[in-house]
């Protein structure tokens, strides 16, 4: 019987890049039949099928990391790169958007009255939830990293408790954002200014979900003691996305909130 | 003197000058803003006369020199505007943003 004369990791066969094409595919055609059809069956069964996609897939990579240990050093380097790579992507996503933000908000045309805010838009006050809802991302970086470092000396129980506020700071700011975009006198159909506002900060408020959620992972994992003082990537993983999210709303702020009011 | 040069301006003129403030190929700005400034022009001396004007949201280019004749202050600026978004603007545009003067619904700040 041969055995493994290098540091890799070579993964088992696994079902889940398929499932998770097929979800694809689903929610994508899905999404069409919605518009054409007004049936949501087929999306729903891209979003089932997504969801157990990703539950059953990184379940076997905390199976074939914390419990049967083939994330050694090497393997965790590549993780690092991966994560690094694709929080880098998600920077160009939201690039994008903050360009097409600028673009409208430069040189605003006759029809939005010239100026900016057009006329007619009445924008949130910068200095009301909007700046609260940046204290609260950033407190929830500073418990973060108080998190990671009560990992590193060891501290279970102040580690446990950090991530836990991390994460309840993360809920706050979901919620309300929820309820300013519920109060908020204009829409995303309120031409430019709306689609940019919504688009921008819709798919931030998304990530930021995201991220909470791969927080309470982590938080679970901790209880779980998965974790060691020296080996959490995921732990990291999660940290570095939640920094990323905090900065994005920062731009966020400053660009669409403030200046653009 | 300025009065003059301004009338001498006017009567040489062709089309609108280079406006170093709008440099580039696209001249929706100079446009617009010179239309604005004729719309402006008009209710600047905004003290009495046009607020107890029947239609003053018509953009009246002779109520602009009227009013500004009243105040007894020069008249040109409100022709130059006239001049230049004129011969900038598309005809279309300067019909929409008249008919949206009349309606109420222009965008612009005036």
């Amino acid at each position: 019987m041969a055995h493994q004369a290098h540091a890799y990791h070579m993964v088992d066969p696994s079902p889940w890049p398929l499932t998770g094409a097929t979800a694809a595919l689903l929610m994508t055609s899905g999404l069409a039949i919605w518009f054409h059809f007004h049936s949501l069956l087929l999306l729903y069964l891209g979003l089932t099928l997504l969801l157990l996609t990703m539950i059953q897939w990184w379940r076997d990579i905390i199976r074939e990391g914390t419990f049967q240990g083939h994330h050694t050093p090497p393997v965790q380097k590549g993780l690092r790169y991966g994560m690094i790579l694709f929080i880098t992507s998600e920077v160009f996503f939201f690039l994008g958007f903050f360009w097409a933000f600028y673009h409208s908000s430069l040189a605003p045309t006759p029809e939005l009255g010239g100026c900016w805010p057009p006329t007619g838009i009445n924008p949130l006050d910068p200095f009301k939830v909007p700046l609260l809802n940046t204290a609260v991302l950033l407190a929830s970086g500073v418990t973060v990293t108080w998190a990671h470092h009560s990992l590193m000396e060891g501290n279970r129980k102040e580690a446990i408790q950090a991530l836990t506020l991390t994460i309840i700071l993360g809920v706050y700011f979901t919620s309300l954002q929820a309820m300013e975009y519920y109060e908020a006198p204009f829409t995303i159909a309120d031409g430019v200014y709306g689609a940019t506002f919504y688009v921008a900060t819709g798919f931030h408020g998304l990530h930021v979900i995201i991220g909470s959620t791969f927080l309470a992972v982590c938080l679970m994992r901790q209880i779980q003691y998965h974790f060691t003082s020296e080996h959490h990537f995921g732990f990291e993983a999660a940290a570095w996305y939640w920094h990323f999210v905090d900065v994005v709303w920062l731009f966020l702020y400053v660009s669409i909130y403030w200046w653009g009011s | 003197m300025m009065a003059e040069d301004i009338q001498a301006k006017l009567k040489n003129y062709k089309t609108a000058p280079f406006d170093a403030r709008f440099p580039n190929q696209n001249q929706t700005r100079n446009c617009f803003q010179n239309y604005l400034g004729m719309n402006i022009m008009w209710l600047l001396p905004v003290s009495t006369s046009w607020q107890r004007s029947p239609d003053y949201s018509k953009p009246d280019f002779h109520r602009c020199t009227k009013v500004l004749t009243a105040k007894g202050a020069d008249t040109t600026p409100c022709e130059w505007f006239r001049r230049v978004y004129k011969s900038l603007c598309p005809i279309s545009w300067i019909n929409k943003w008249n008919d949206q003067l009349e309606e109420g619904t222009f965008p612009g700040k005036i």
